[in-house]
């Protein structure tokens, strides 16, 4: 009787999912697992990020490039899809390149990956307490000098992006810190 | 009590294991271990836990001592 796929509910994997990705061999991933390209990628998930959260600030970006109506909705539409769609496809080759460790429950993991996970979660935990205050900063003083614009206070990209910041920094930190062997 | 930065621990897991014809794979899937574990390991960049470093042992067929010192290992020549 083949083995049932444990779901690993709180951190939403499954026990196939998380095997898979640790196993090297037969793997079209190979190239993307070393530390250089590791690097590369969280490079290019940060400016996908920036990119996100800079989508809350269209209103006054659009009155400076001084844009007529309907290609002001198709560079926005096309711009944001794009931008998008190029974070979720990083997140996804971020969890490859460090072999999803960030999402592993422990019984899968050896005990210095559940060491170098564990650091992962404390500098992200540090990074996010930052990144948490200088939003609350924002919500201050964001009105008064109206950083989204005249037209009303948009903070719909910054919240996407900061969601995609908590997923994707325990990964990121360990895409960085691991080293090649 | 601040926590003393970590002494180097050395090792001769892979002199061990390429002796015993073992690959990385064989080693960490004996030990219960990821193959690059034992590549951190050898290259003494994890130090491995209690349990961990009696089952290398058990699977090198040698002792914890003669495994892992806290002194550099003398280079053995071979001159057979």
């Amino acid at each position: 009787m083949p083995k049932k796929n444990k779901i690993y509910w709180f951190e939403g994997v499954t026990e196939k999912g998380v095997k898979s990705l640790l196993n090297d061999e037969n793997s079209k991933f190979r190239w993307l697992r070393s530390q250089r390209n590791r690097r590369v990628l969280v490079i290019l998930m940060s400016l996908g990020l920036i990119l996100t959260a800079s989508g809350s600030y269209w209103t006054s970006i659009k009155k400076e490039l001084n844009l007529d109506s309907e290609v002001e909705i198709i560079v926005f539409s096309i711009a944001a899809i794009f931008v998008l769609l190029s974070v979720v496809g990083g997140y996804s080759f971020l969890r490859i390149s460090v072999r999803g460790l960030a999402e592993a429950p422990d019984e899968l993991l050896d005990e210095r990956q559940i060491q170098v996970r564990n650091t992962s979660f404390r500098y992200a935990y540090l990074v996010m307490g930052y990144i948490v205050l200088i939003l609350m900063l924002l919500m201050i003083v964001g009105p008064r000098l109206e950083l989204f614009g005249s037209d009303g206070p948009d903070g719909s990209f910054l919240l996407i992006s900061v969601m995609f910041i908590f997923a994707s920094l325990p990964s990121m930190i360990l895409a960085w810190r691991e080293k090649d062997i | 009590m601040s926590r003393q930065p970590e002494e180097p621990i050395f090792n001769r897991i892979e002199e061990l294991r390429i002796e015993k014809g073992l690959s990385r794979q064989q080693l960490a899937d004996a030990v219960g271990v990821h193959y690059q574990t034992v590549g951190y390991l050898e290259r003494g960049e994890y130090n491995p836990s209690l349990s961990l470093a009696l089952k290398i042992s058990k699977e090198l067929q040698a002792s914890v001592g003669e495994i892992f010192s806290l002194t550099p290992f003398r280079k053995v020549r071979n001159n057979a």
